[in-house]
């Protein structure tokens, strides 16, 4: 007895002010996600990755709106989807303080518009998408005419790239209407 | 099936005993890795071949695992998994197969008792039936789910398909004890020691338990059949985390290294370095997390306080090394996810040798405590005859003279690769597993410092491997209440064909029954404790005096309570 009390004595005391003061965290503590909608070209590889399904994407082909969304109240803060993010658009951060009075507020969201398909005319796939993927192909030395050309390529939906033989496909010209042959 | 040609087969001698002893009932032999062999035998030869692998030839179960295999090879299957530790260590996985048109297969539960619980889930959850089972009550499903519904069946339900409550009674049936005196406690809907939900019987003549029964899976997560239908092979870690609150980690390796035995991947040794400090990172703050326990249900709340200041070390640690308090989210098939850095590592370090001097204080002050020795010697006896019946794991078997830990038996990660020893005792009770968590404390942390001492250099992560369909083999951890294993075939659409993650306490329940027998009720509280048990969390316990034939409930608090100051009894 007289042990633990000298032990209860030298410790003293062991908690701390938290929250009348901050916490001290180790670095690469994983905190809440944070989303960057400019970064974001709305690709799901995030999406796919998640494993409780805390972010969704959510395709409105009528519309052409794919809405991206992250519902905090389900995130494990596992960090899969910082690994997984080609552009970096979603990153875990320290904060761990998520209480919030409204389930509502732990919900973030962000609408990209969807391209069209030159084909068919159905959206099928976003525009930042595309657009990206023309930047890095033109930042690996493909000359302009040359991803013009691609940039019409990717246009057509996969359903009807499937539906054109090799044939018509190369028809899809630089900036000409397209006409397929079924 | 076998991808390529296994060799070394360590094991090889107990599968040629089984031909030698059986013969053609003996029909397939199939290597899934050097030490894993499944060997297909005749349906009705089953409990035989299981007996004979178990007490002749020195096998304990380890797992039982039913599978739907009719859009494979036409039938059920089941897999008795023993793991064979007689001097040489190995995995023998007993396969039968069971035709759908007549879903029942001969128990094993007659000749070994330890079978009883994996046979009542395979029925509640594939609809397979044992015949002859001595206990045939529902186990996993709840009392009153409909009886044609078998969850696991693959053309049975959705995975998100819950049934409307028919009553909200409770009608499973406990096992009626009757005698001159004795009185029934049922303890319970919380748990005696950490406020976990199951419902306790206890027979009582006076403040004697003559005998106990208990309802568990009161929270049953249906996680297999979540995993099965919703989740990719590199989502299964994640969910593995959380089977368990505390030692969650050691699933997820577990599982991943299931995963990995089935495709014949080997991880780089940097990962499996890692692994290990990971694994025993969470031993630490567990056995600290149980002694704090050992404390308060011996009234000595003071020393419950000082061992969860000391624990937070611990906490603090897996902060360091994961970025979170929990050593969570570290796996995926193939390696792991974070590297420890130079930093991290020295910090480690010192906070083990700054722990190791706290807990040598605490466990100074513990063991001197007149009441510890006094409440726990010769309390809740686990005699090895019951051990060996039961395949109990960790250090509710260890307290009753095995050796048993299968970082030694079936070294995985780097166990084999640092040295450190295996702690058993032969006091058979509360004590000797109580001594048994704090000498290993000072083993795990040994095993740390070796580890961030001599881990090589190098990947963490293998990449570029394909998912073969239907391959399956085991993944095993000594999770600090004891061995977890999970059985993993992999399926055609990058989904788990079958998961079954097996934890410590499925293999400990059972036995408790025969650690109560004996004891003052005013002791079950710490019994129940000293395994240290898992539940997934509330508790009522039911009282029946046998002799006035008198129910009584009693809140667990108050139980609880009595067991603490052990004055004024409830029953009175
Ligand atoms: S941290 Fe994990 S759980 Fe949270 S949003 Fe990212 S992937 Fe999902
Ligand atoms: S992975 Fe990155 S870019 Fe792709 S949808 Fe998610 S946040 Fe946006």
């Amino acid at each position: 007895m007289l042990n633990l009390l000298k032990e209860v004595i030298k410790v003293g005391e062991a908690t701390t002010k938290y929250p009348l003061e901050s916490l001290d965290l180790a670095p690469g503590f994983r905190g809440k996600p944070v989303y960057n909608p400019e970064l974001c070209l709305a690709c799901a590889a995030c999406t796919t990755v998640c494993p409780p399904n805390a972010l969704a994407m959510d395709t409105d082909t009528e519309h052409g709106v794919r809405t991206w969304s992250l519902f905090y109240g389900r995130c494990i803060f596992c960090g899969r989807c910082e690994e997984v993010c080609p552009t970096g658009a979603i990153t875990l951060s320290p904060d761990f303080e998520l209480a919030a009075f409204n389930k509502n507020d732990l919900v973030v969201r962000a609408d990209f518009k969807l391209l069209e398909c030159r084909v068919c005319n159905r959206y099928f796939a976003p525009g930042k998408e595309l657009t990206y993927v023309l930047a890095l192909l033109e930042q690996a030395g493909l000359p302009g005419p040359e991803v013009a050309q691609r940039r019409s390529l990717l246009e057509v939906c996969p359903e009807c790239k499937r539906k054109c033989n090799v044939e018509s496909i190369k028809r899809v010209g630089v900036g000409n209407p397209v006409e397929v042959k079924r | 099936m076998v991808p390529h040609e296994i060799s070394p087969k360590i094991g090889q001698h107990y599968v040629d005993a089984l031909r030698a002893r059986f013969g053609s009932a003996i029909l397939n032999e199939d290597w899934r890795t050097s030490d894993q062999v499944a060997v297909t035998v005749e349906l009705n030869s089953l409990p035989d071949v299981v007996e004979n692998l178990y007490y002749q030839q020195g096998g304990w179960l380890s797992s039982v695992i039913g599978n739907d295999e009719r859009s494979l090879n036409g039938n059920f299957a089941l897999y008795y998994i023993l793991s064979m530790e007689d001097t040489v260590k190995s995995w023998v996985m007993v396969k039968a197969l069971v035709p759908p048109h007549q879903p029942e297969f001969p128990s094993v539960t007659a000749k070994i008792p330890a079978a009883v619980w994996y046979e009542r889930d395979v029925r509640d959850l594939f609809g397979l039936n044992p015949i002859g089972i001595p206990d045939n009550r529902r186990l996993t499903l709840p009392d009153d789910w409909p009886a044609d519904v078998h969850p696991l069946r693959k053309d049975a339900m959705d995975y998100r398909y819950r049934p409307e409550p028919t009553t909200d009674e409770e009608t499973f049936e406990f096992i009626n004890v009757e005698g001159e005196g004795i009185v029934e406690v049922p303890l319970g809907p919380l748990h005696v020691t950490s406020d976990e939900p199951g419902h306790f019987r206890l027979y009582v003549d006076g403040e004697t338990i003559m005998d106990a029964d208990y309802r568990l899976f009161f929270v049953h997560r249906g996680m297999e059949k979540l995993a099965e239908n919703r989740m990719d092979y590199n989502q299964i870690p994640f969910l593995a985390d959380r089977i368990c609150g505390i030692c969650g980690y050691a699933h997820s390796v577990a599982y991943s290294t299931s995963v990995e035995a089935a495709l014949g991947l080997e991880v780089p040794e940097r990962a499996k370095y890692i692994r290990t400090i990971l694994l025993e990172t969470e031993r630490l703050h567990s056995h600290l997390l149980n002694l704090g326990l050992a404390c308060h249900f011996v009234g000595f709340d003071t020393g419950f306080m000082q061992f969860f200041r000391v624990r937070e070390k611990t906490m603090k640690m897996a902060e360091i090394l994961t970025g979170a308090r929990k050593t969570y989210g570290m796996n995926l098939v193939g390696g792991i996810r974070r590297d420890i850095l130079k930093e991290e590592r020295q910090q480690c370090l010192k906070f083990i040798a700054e722990l190791r001097v706290e807990v040598n204080t605490l466990l100074d002050i513990l063991v001197h405590t007149p009441n510890l020795v006094e409440r726990t010697a010769n309390v809740g006896a686990l005699e090895p005859t019951v051990a060996r019946d039961f395949s109990p794991v960790g250090p509710t078997v260890r307290g009753s003279g095995f050796t048993r830990d299968t970082r030694a038996d079936h070294a995985y990660c780097a166990y084999g690769l640092v040295p450190w020893s295996v702690i058993s005792k032969t006091g058979n009770d509360v004590l000797s597993r109580t001594l048994i968590r704090a000498e290993e404390w000072y083993e795990s942390a040994a095993i740390v410092e070796r580890c961030l001492d001599n881990m090589p250099d190098g990947p963490i992560m293998i990449e570029g491997f394909d998912y073969k369909p239907h391959q399956f083999a085991l993944g095993y951890v000594e999770a600090p209440r004891g061995e977890d294993i999970h059985f993993t075939m992999t399926g055609d659409n990058q989904k788990v064909f079958r998961w079954r993650p097996r934890a410590s306490s499925f293999n400990n329940w059972p036995g408790v029954r025969y650690m109560l027998r004996g004891n003052l009720i005013s002791n079950a509280p710490l019994i129940v404790a000293s395994i240290d048990p898992c539940y997934s969390c509330t508790e009522r316990v039911t009282i029946i005096d046998i002799r006035k034939k008198k129910a009584q409930v009693v809140a667990y608090k108050e139980l609880e309570r009595y067991c603490r100051e052990r004055k004024h009894s409830p029953l009175k």
